[in-house]
């Protein structure tokens, strides 16, 4: 392509230049934090007190890591919180897209009702039900087990929206050749609506890791030992204390906590954004 | 169609699992969810007699002692949890309001009232008749006359000061301040935040920690909190006015920060002055091993008067009343408030000393000078009033200390509105 | 009919959930406001009926811990929303390097606000890179999260960091759906660049922006991770915040009954915002109908 000249192009050149030039300074000092974070737990000296404030670690090693996971309690954390994302991801995988295939295919008496709960699910915040759940986890005896951690968010309310919003928009010839095929309903959701149904529930896997990894207050108050805490929690609770916290523990753990999360979004950043996306574009 | 699946049966469901085993995949999932759950979720074995003991020590320091009273008691098994300063407390209510509550339990001296005016608290008067003589402290784990626990270990506050800073400001490194003055005075020597040096480490508003830095003072000097019956305010009296303004004086040589925020800033040599806990002991070696520093007991009002008075928090063993193994428990508490224990514990732990009577004579003490200056200051230690709302006193008084601090409340203004304050909570009865 | 039964399966892990672990607390949550509730002395429950209510009207911190709140929605969101727009434009233009920017602006959103917490609260430590940016323009180091007037405005700054960059990406969304006609047809009348902005981008990005305003603003209203990583409430209640302050009363002092009176009046204050926020800006449909 010829590069166009004049007076108009080349405004239009510097002008790229210069908002290029921003933006990518814009970038740098946003992302500095999390540099600043990185950099601090590489960090190697003994002390690290001494000069709290340096940009490049001067003597990099992964003590700081070795530590908080073998002699702190970080591996118990990054343990737990990997389990619990899991069993919560898959159990959406599998509950979500069962609720949201009903609702996108099925007609039934209620299903107003059915989608007015779902979204008021969306609507009302957390904080409300939080005392609650606690008591009700505490009653049946499931604090401070994975139970508590996971039963309650198996079945997320954007997870059945986004599942049926995708169905919905599946040719239904399919479905119907296969139960004229003498399919029971189970095959036809196992055999053809979940694989035709990939891209959404990839979008669900990835945005319920996200945000279950990364959940904090209902984690807090229903776990109260350091073994069942999730990374997250354990990672605040480290950082409190009227005694000192070494800071170069403190970002080992918060590197641990924020790597699983960004190397997610690299890989699949498509995805996450066509979630949120689709969300927001309706 | 037909409607024959009308009358499903056991077997056509396993049928129709033969014809589409990716149904067994949900199942065997919930299955092995739920058998791994309870696995890890632990569902106790029971072999002899096994104890839960809730803690707040790290294992390194616990574990031998705790091994050396299994060796000493076979048939016993101590399963020890440990808690954070953090929420412990909601850990131990929670436990105490779903029954899941252990046999022996450490709870800070502060809680102690409450939870033994509640009734949970297990009444071992009769039992520690022993030990009444040998150790101190047992007003904070009493109510109405009947004992509910026993004092193990306590924990104070002195001042640390750094040696280098002084030879710098022209200050004897060997003779630390002594009274309010001299301590005011060398913190204004200190104090050049030009340089990035402050004269004296301030406690900035932090729930469970303001008070203890302040009420040293108060105390040093004759202020009270509540009175000998526990019954009225007496906070805001003349002493407690003269200790807050001296307080607040402190402020424009000081940097004003979280406690965490100051001990670091002093293990950096950039504090002067800063009144904080043995834990330092452990941590400034580590941390900062050239850090010349020492430790001296918080200064008195005047070279005639007051006390040399600092915070005294005692760690009670208590049990509680729905406890199973109620004998056991008193038996293991009973070994771990034996001296040569309770040395090892001080020793690896060191932001806490002995409570026996002489302990400061011990060999251990002699030999670690700092850490003998802890305990010398532990004997003019002051306990908080062993209220049940206690809590909710110390509240009041970090928002007083905290609002005058930050100047948005006069002295005496604050100190009596406090003083309403405490008196509408120990005058009010019930929850 | 099988084709209900089935439908019931199918429908029955949310009807479950729905019912367990939603309908039942919420209206739990409704009977305890109207109860004096401390789990540890369950014998002392009571009901008290609006007696919950009447004491939070008349608690100052409750009006403080709002005030807060209302501080901190106020200051982040409109500053969110901008930062998020102009970014969105700057993205959207003919540049190299777009799917750089827009990833690389998003990753502070999707780490955990506990990371983002601890990092900033040494960043703001007296002796952190903020006092020694400062020091470089001149001024002088403040404990900047210990000072009852900069302590939450600094937390404020760190949100708008932290979740500008998902807005950014909804703006873009919105910006890409603008058909090039109507650029197009901008440019041919004259348009220069703001005027494109005024009259042609801003107007059809109208929907998104409704949306992003209406979740930012319900999102912040529950502002309470970095409250409990960084500061507590202090100074002096200055980051006290609504969240926080329910949470303080449910889980350290137990007044089980008042933190759900608390938590529902928090409820309802989010529920006029949001209502008059979709009124105001003209939304025609409801999320998700």
């Amino acid at each position: 392509m010829r590069r166009a000249t004049g007076k108009r192009a080349k405004q239009a050149r510097v002008n790229t230049a210069v908002l290029s030039v921003l933006l990518l300074l814009l970038l740098a000092s946003t992302l500095f934090p999390l540099y600043w974070m990185v950099a601090t737990s590489l960090r190697g000296e003994a002390s690290v007190m001494k000069t709290a404030v340096d940009l490049w670690p001067r003597s990099p090693s992964l003590r700081n890591y070795v530590d908080v996971l073998k002699s702190g309690p970080f591996a118990r954390y990054f343990f737990n919180s990997i389990v619990v994302s899991a069993a919560v991801v898959l159990g959406n995988l599998l509950f979500a897209s069962m609720v949201g295939y009903a609702i996108a295919r099925r007609q039934f008496r209620g299903k107003r009702l059915v989608i007015v709960g779902i979204v008021s699910m969306l609507m009302v915040p957390r904080q409300i039900m939080m005392i609650p759940l606690y008591l009700l986890i505490s009653k049946l005896h499931m604090m401070n087990t994975y139970f508590a951690l996971t039963l309650p968010f198996l079945v997320d309310a954007f997870n059945v929206f986004l599942i049926s919003q995708y169905v919905l928009s599946l040719p239904v010839e399919l479905e119907e050749a296969a139960r004229v095929d003498g399919a029971s309903d189970m095959n036809i959701f196992f055999k053809i609506v979940l694989p035709l149904s990939r891209p959404a529930l990839a979008v669900v896997a990835i945005n319920t890791f996200l945000v279950n990894w990364n959940s904090f207050l209902y984690p807090l108050i229903l776990t109260n030992t350091e073994r069942m805490r999730t990374l997250p929690v354990g990672l605040a609770l480290y950082s409190q204390g009227e005694h000192s916290v070494d800071w170069g523990h403190l970002t080992a753990g918060s590197t641990l906590c924020a790597v699983p999360i960004i190397l997610v979004f690299l890989l699949f950043q498509r995805h996450i954004i066509e979630g949120i996306t689709a969300g927001a574009v309706k | 169609m037909p409607d024959d699946r009308a009358g499903e049966t056991t077997e056509c469901a396993v049928n129709r699992v033969r014809r589409n085993p990716i149904f067994l995949l949900p199942v065997c999932a919930a299955f092995s969810f739920v058998f791994f759950g309870l696995l890890v979720s632990g569902c106790g074995r029971e072999k002899g007699v096994r104890l839960t003991f809730w803690q707040f020590w790290p294992s390194e320091v616990i574990e031998p002692i705790i091994e050396e009273f299994e060796k000493a008691n076979p048939g016993v098994d101590v399963e020890m949890q440990q808690l954070t300063w953090q929420n412990g407390f909601e850990k131990i209510v929670a436990s105490v309001s779903s029954g899941t509550q252990p046999d022996l339990c450490e709870l800070g001296s502060t809680w102690v009232p409450r939870f033994a005016a509640d009734g949970v608290l297990g009444d071992v008067t009769g039992e520690v008749g022993a030990l009444k003589d040998s150790l101190l402290f047992w007003e904070s784990c009493s109510l109405n006359g009947r004992v509910y626990g026993i004092p193990w270990v306590a924990g104070t506050r002195a001042l640390f000061y750094n040696k280098e800073l002084f030879e710098k400001a022209g200050l004897n490194p060997d003779s630390p301040p002594e009274t309010w003055e001299e301590l005011i005075e060398c913190a204004r020597k200190i104090h050049s935040p030009g340089n990035g040096v402050y004269g004296f480490g301030m406690n900035a508003g932090e729930r469970y920690i303001l008070f203890k830095k302040f009420m040293p003072f108060a105390w040093g000097n004759g202020g009270k909190i509540l009175n000998q019956d526990l019954s009225r305010s007496e906070f805001a009296s003349g002493e407690n006015l003269e200790a807050l303004v001296f307080y607040c004086s402190l402020k424009k040589y000081s940097l004003v920060e979280k406690q965490d925020v100051l001990d670091m800033a002093f293990k950096q040599g950039k504090i002067g002055l800063e009144i904080s806990g043995g834990w330092n002991l452990k941590t400034i070696p580590a941390d900062a091993p050239d850090l010349k520093f020492g430790v001296a007991v918080v200064p008195k009002p005047k070279a005639c008067c007051g006390t040399h008075a600092s915070f005294a928090g005692s760690e009670i063993l208590v049990t509680f009343v729905k406890s199973g193994h109620q004998k056991e428990a008193l038996k293991l508490a009973r070994f771990l408030v034996e001296k040569q224990n309770v040395i090892s514990l001080c020793r690896s732990a060191k932001s806490v000393q002995p409570i026996f009577r002489g302990a400061q004579n011990d060999p251990y003490y002699d030999a670690n000078p700092l850490e003998k200056m802890f305990v010398v200051q532990l004997s003019t230690a002051v306990a908080p009033p062993p209220h049940p709302k206690w809590p909710e006193i110390e509240e009041i008084i970090e928002s007083t200390v905290e609002e005058v601090t930050y100047g948005t409340r006069k002295p005496e203004e604050a100190l009596l509105e406090a003083d309403n304050k405490i008196n509408s909570i120990v005058s009010s009865t019930g929850d | 009919m099988h084709k209900t039964r089935s439908t019931l399966i199918f429908l029955s892990p949310w009807l479950v959930s729905f019912a367990v672990f939603w309908a039942f607390p919420l209206i739990f949550s409704l009977v305890l406001s109207f109860l004096h509730f401390n789990p540890l002395r369950p014998d002392t429950t009571h009901v008290v009926w609006l007696s919950n209510f009447v004491k939070a009207l008349q608690d100052p911190l409750f009006w403080k811990s709002l005030k807060n709140t209302l501080l901190f929605v106020a200051g982040t969101v409109p500053v969110t929303t901008l930062v998020a727009f102009f970014l969105a434009v700057a993205i959207n233009q003919r540049i190299p390097f777009r799917t750089l920017y827009r990833s690389g602006f998003f990753i502070p959103s999707i780490v955990s606000v506990v990371v983002i917490s601890i990092i900033f609260k040494q960043l703001y430590s007296p002796f952190g890179l903020v006092n020694k940016l400062a020091e470089l323009l001149g001024s002088e180091p403040r404990s900047w999260l210990s000072e009852p007037r900069t302590a939450l405005l600094c937390i404020m700054a760190m949100d708008v960091w932290a979740s500008f960059g998902y807005y950014t990406i909804l703006f873009l969304a919105g910006l890409q759906a603008i058909p090039l006609e109507v650029y197009e047809a901008a440019r041919i009348d004259g348009s220069g660049f703001w005027g494109t902005l005024r009259f042609v981008t801003i107007p059809m990005v109208r929907p998104i922006t409704l949306f992003i305003v209406v979740i930012n603003t319900i999102r912040s209203f529950q502002v309470f991770i970095e409250i409990f990583v960084m500061t507590r409430g202090g100074p002096l209640n200055s980051t006290l915040t609504s969240v926080f302050y329910l949470y303080d009363r449910a889980f350290y002092r137990f007044e089980m009954g008042y933190a759900s009176a608390l938590a529902y009046l928090l409820f309802v204050v989010i529920l006029c915002f949001s209502l008059v926020q979709m009124k105001y800006l003209k939304m025609g449909r409801a999320a998700g109908e």
